[in-house]
């Protein structure tokens, strides 16, 4: 009765961490105060938190001293504690804030002092990029830029997916996607010899489940799962990470298509310049050219989805689903129509557009991939097409249904560990055990014809005391097992 | 309650009448003092959400007019590596636009003139009628907040009423931050209707705390956060016939036009009242009721 596909799920999609902030937790408070000297984390750092938290940062910013805790929970109805007491979590996780033994709160003066830098614009840090003195003689526009951003981008997924590849990926960018178990060697018998002389060979690498989720994905929970497997590559690569996260902040404070220069950045940022590159984060026309400029995957860093970010009509919805469940995408990306191949049975494919259904079986050959139902529905409404969108809700219910009961429909079984008792030679037995075990309710499911009962871990032991008081006074032959 | 992913929207209308504001120029209250305060106030507010929207108004006391978004283009010089690229674009084309209407004042103009905060009121309503329907695939919630430093003029109550009952209509508060003691029931009445936040600010030396207490919480968070409220407030209307501000008054039974006299018809529907029924019955002037 054991049904074990569930537990591979559940393992793999907690492992897709998109959050830099669960990652901060980890850190040390040496490391945070080390890290908030520069305003642009500072400030980054204050928008992942929730809104609530934004408020009391904002509200304590100005004060420089203990601010009791009841005040602090009087700044809103009460009936609302549990959130700020989570908003006052995440600060203390942080290290933005203290709580002292009287029960009174105090913000790192650090912090303090730098986020209000950055509001004022004062200090002496340069975290916001210093941007290039002189003109270039080779600059670049946004529309370039985005194009040299997706088109990098993309190259790794193409490369995940397997579809023609055209370049392949950095040595390091193979080494992150192995490392971050989106993508797994193939067969871990190809012979030695054959390894030694093709270190990264290509086809060793194959897609893992933990890999079609992540395509499943936006682009920056994306981009942000891949550095945070870079941070925390950071230690064997001889790094200092509190220098990487400022260095990924800054870069989600830059502005698109402007150049900045290399010179103020220290030689990790420098090395870092050189990874990010092959991602498509940043641009530089030839290696160790004095200006560098972000794309739009770095500024959008710290600012949530890129979809609202790019103006763009074109990349921001192409999926048409109808309630026949029948979909039409306006894509020609080779990208977009493997990852839609991964739920969708495709049935034709035109110049700038396919048709598919969404089928019991495609659904189903997609969630044996590990991806949930609700990865598959939020990637339809992440791309609805426009015209989609003025719809409410988004999705036909019919089609979001029918996938959830699918999904469902795998699920039907539940495994619990429990004991049968089987074989009582009279009737009036089985009906006395099964009447004292319905008691505290611990039958999971009996039949009296058959005489068989079942119960609990937690009411074996009840049960079987019971059995054996009774057969101290008659003998019953009674077997239970262990199922 | 809004969502997560509600992106703020915030008209800032800034009373810069000079009249007033030159009564304070060599105190702690001086306009640049306070445009200080306001600018780490507009600072924090970006800062919240990388994609919340911002306009400036500036309502003069002859004009109202856009000082953020503008087509003028500043250039400032480079920016400094210190400054967040957005704060330091606002803030200079704040502060450029500032400069360019203090320079516009002529000497002549000494007469003095209400600010006309009624006419930024619409423009802002406008403007948010026009952003809503640019982005209608975002869900926008917009907000208003009135620096406000001069007394009402009540000449403009009309339209200040029905800016009030249109940013009712379509679920805007407007909130006020009063800095100088002047009377200003009609914003009063303005934040009482649309639900707004009401702060007289006694100290202006903390005018920033003022504003991060009380105007930052964005609209989601009013439900959650106790913020200001008034006591009392002051609903007092203006007449429409001699623009006074009065207790007590006539009211027209067909369109509700407050008068301080009585006469035979109403101005502004142009109703005539039947004067036979109201002879000797209603000497009260407090119930000039005309329905039969």
């Amino acid at each position: 009765m054991l049904y074990i596909a569930n537990s591979t799920i559940n393992n793999t999609s907690e492992s897709i961490q998109g959050d830099v902030s669960v990652f901060l937790e980890k850190l040390s408070d040496e490391e945070f105060q080390r890290l908030y000297t520069q305003p642009a984390t500072c400030l980054a750092i204050f928008r992942l938190l929730p809104d609530l938290a934004k408020q009391f940062i904002m509200r304590l910013l100005y004060i420089k001293k203990e601010v009791p805790l009841e005040h602090i929970k009087g700044w809103c109805y009460e009936q609302y504690i549990d959130k700020v007491n989570e908003s006052l979590r995440r600060l203390y996780k942080l290290h933005i804030c203290t709580k002292n033994e009287n029960d009174e709160i105090r913000m790192s003066t650090v912090f303090q002092e730098n986020l209000n830098n950055a509001l004022i614009g004062a200090g002496n840090h340069t975290s916001f990029g210093s941007a290039s003195t002189s003109v270039d003689k080779h600059k670049v526009n946004i529309e370039f830029l985005d194009k040299h951003g997706t088109e990098q981008w993309e190259a790794v997924l193409h490369y995940m997916v397997g579809a023609n590849i055209r370049k392949k990926p950095s040595p390091a960018v193979l080494k992150l996607l192995e490392r971050s178990g989106l993508m797994a060697k193939k067969d871990e018998d190809v012979n030695d010899e054959y390894k030694v002389f093709n270190r990264v060979d290509i086809n060793e690498l194959q897609i893992t489940n933990k890999g079609f989720q992540f395509l499943l994905q936006d682009v920056n929970t994306q981009v942000w799962a891949f550095l945070i497997q870079y941070l925390n590559m950071v230690d064997d690569l001889k790094m200092d990470l509190v220098e990487v996260l400022n260095f990924l902040f800054q870069l989600g404070s830059l502005q698109l298509g402007a150049d900045y220069s290399v010179e103020s950045l220290t030689p990790t940022q420098q090395q870092m310049l050189n990874d990010l590159k092959h991602l498509g984060i940043i641009y530089q026309r030839k290696r160790g050219s004095k200006r560098f400029y972000p794309t739009r995957l770095a500024t959008s860093l710290t600012s949530g989805s890129m979809l609202i970010s790019k103006p763009s009509t074109e990349d921001s919805g192409f999926i048409i689903l109808e309630t026949n469940s029948r979909l039409y995408a306006y894509t020609d990306s080779p990208l977009q129509i493997s990852v839609l191949n991964l739920f969708v049975v495709l049935k034709a494919r035109f110049a700038n557009m396919v048709v598919g259904m969404i089928t019991r079986d495609s659904i189903r050959s997609a969630l044996n991939h590990g991806i949930t139902a609700d990865q598959i529905i939020t990637y339809l409404r992440t791309h609805a097409h426009p015209e989609m969108k003025k719809n409410m809700p988004i999705l036909p219910l019919t089609v979001v249904d029918q996938i959830r009961l699918w999904e469902m429909e795998r699920n039907r079984l539940k495994d619990e560990k429990s004991y049968l008792y089987h074989e009582f030679a009279r009737a009036e037995d089985f009906q006395e055990v099964l009447n004292y075990a319905k008691q505290f309710d611990i039958v999971i499911w009996s039949n009296i014809r058959k005489r068989m009962l079942v119960v609990t871990t937690e009411g074996h032991s009840k049960v079987r005391a019971y059995i054996k008081k009774r057969i101290g006074s008659r003998q019953s032959n009674m077997h239970k097992q262990q199922q | 309650m809004g969502k997560d992913d509600d992106v703020g929207l915030l008209i800032l209308i800034i009373d810069t009448n000079p009249f007033i504001w030159s009564k304070y120029s060599n105190t702690n209250k001086s306009f640049t003092n306070v445009m200080e305060h306001l600018i780490v106030f507009i600072n924090a507010y970006l800062a919240c959400r990388h994609d919340n929207k911002l306009a400036v108004i500036a309502s003069h006391y002859n004009e109202s007019k856009f000082i953020y978004p503008t087509n003028d283009v500043v250039n400032v010089g480079p920016r400094p590596a210190n400054a967040y690229q957005q704060f330091w674009q606002v803030d200079n084309s704040l502060v450029n636009s500032l400069k360019q209407l203090a320079l516009s004042d002529t000497m002549e103009d000494k007469e003095y003139g209400y600010s006309m905060i009624s006419s930024s009121l619409s423009l802002a309503l406008c403007y948010i009628n026009k952003i809503i329907r640019l982005n209608e695939l975002e869900s926008i919630k917009p907000r208003i907040l009135v620096l406000s430093v001069s007394p009402d003029s009540s000449v403009q109550y009309i339209p200040i009423m029905n800016c009030i009952f249109s940013a009712q209509k379509a679920n805007i508060p407007i909130d006020v931050c009063k800095l100088f003691d002047e009377e200003t029931i009609f914003l009063q009445q303005a934040t009482h209707i649309t639900n707004g936040v009401f702060q007289n600010v006694e100290d202006s030396s903390m005018l920033l705390q003022y504003l991060l207490f009380s105007f930052l919480p964005d609209r989601s968070l009013k439900s959650v956060m106790v913020l200001p409220d008034q006591e009392q407030v002051d609903l007092r209307a203006s007449c429409f016939c001699h623009k006074k501000i009065i207790d007590i008054g006539y009211v027209c039974s067909v369109c509700l036009s407050v008068f301080c006299k009585y006469s035979t018809s109403c101005s502004t529907c142009l109703t005539n009242y039947s004067l036979v029924n109201m002879k000797g019955k209603y000497s009260n002037p407090s119930s000039p009721n005309l329905n039969k």
